[in-house]
């Protein structure tokens, strides 16, 4: 994301800053982050 | 809603109306709101999974005002999971504050969020806090405040001196 529009992010108001919070531990918890496989051993 | 029913949204307002809830009961003297959340007041909003609030203790000790802090709640039918206390199912976890956190809550800025009077960290206490315990997120915490946070520089460099504080090199 551009710093811009990070930045623009920043700037909203808390409470809709918290709204969003919301929405992205339902979305990290609708599709959670897979783990690596496992790689085989280095010889 | 019942009290320690889950929310689909984050139930900042039921956790602040709690912590005020300590004060009227004389639990507690004062509390702020710190960590994630309280970064998040300053900059973008990111995933987290719990509430901190830090208290000043009416008595002192170690683990001064945490047990009857957790009575009061469990009195009330809120639950307790492991070190968090679970508000509409989002856990909070209360610390007692001391030295550079003690100034923080002393220090922190009056809010009202959606109706309920708060207190929150200044970003200058999040960004020495988050020097002082100086973990791989506390690092990426304070690259994040100076890109977008509006920090007071001579007050942080006041905060950091005082505290004999570095903020580490990027």
């Amino acid at each position: 994301m551009k710093p811009e529009m990070r930045q623009k992010l920043a700037r909203e108001p808390f409470a809709e800053k918290i709204r969003k919070v919301a929405q992205l531990i339902r979305l990290a918890k609708t599709f959670p982050r897979r783990t690596a496989k496992p790689q085989p051993a280095a010889k | 809603m019942a009290i320690n029913q889950p929310s689909d949204n984050l139930p900042l307002a039921d956790v602040l109306r709690a912590a005020n809830g300590l004060v009227t009961t004389g639990l507690i003297e004062d509390w702020a709101l710190g960590g994630a959340l309280a970064a998040i007041y300053y900059v973008e909003p990111f995933a987290t999974y719990d509430a901190d609030i830090f208290f000043i203790p009416k008595g002192k000790g170690l683990t001064a005002g945490i047990p009857a802090i957790y009575a009061h709640f469990q009195a009330q039918g809120w639950q307790v999971e492991r070190e968090h206390l679970l508000i509409r199912g989002f856990p909070v976890q209360f610390l007692a504050a001391q030295g550079l956190t003690e100034e923080a809550v002393r220090e922190a800025e009056r809010i009202d969020y959606e109706g309920v009077p708060a207190k929150v960290f200044r970003a200058e206490h999040i960004v020495a806090i988050a020097a002082s315990v100086g973990r791989a997120k506390d690092k990426a915490r304070i690259e994040q405040m100076l890109q977008q946070a509006d920090l007071d520089k001579t007050k942080l460099e006041n905060i950091l001196q005082r505290h004999k504080l570095k903020l580490p090199i990027p």
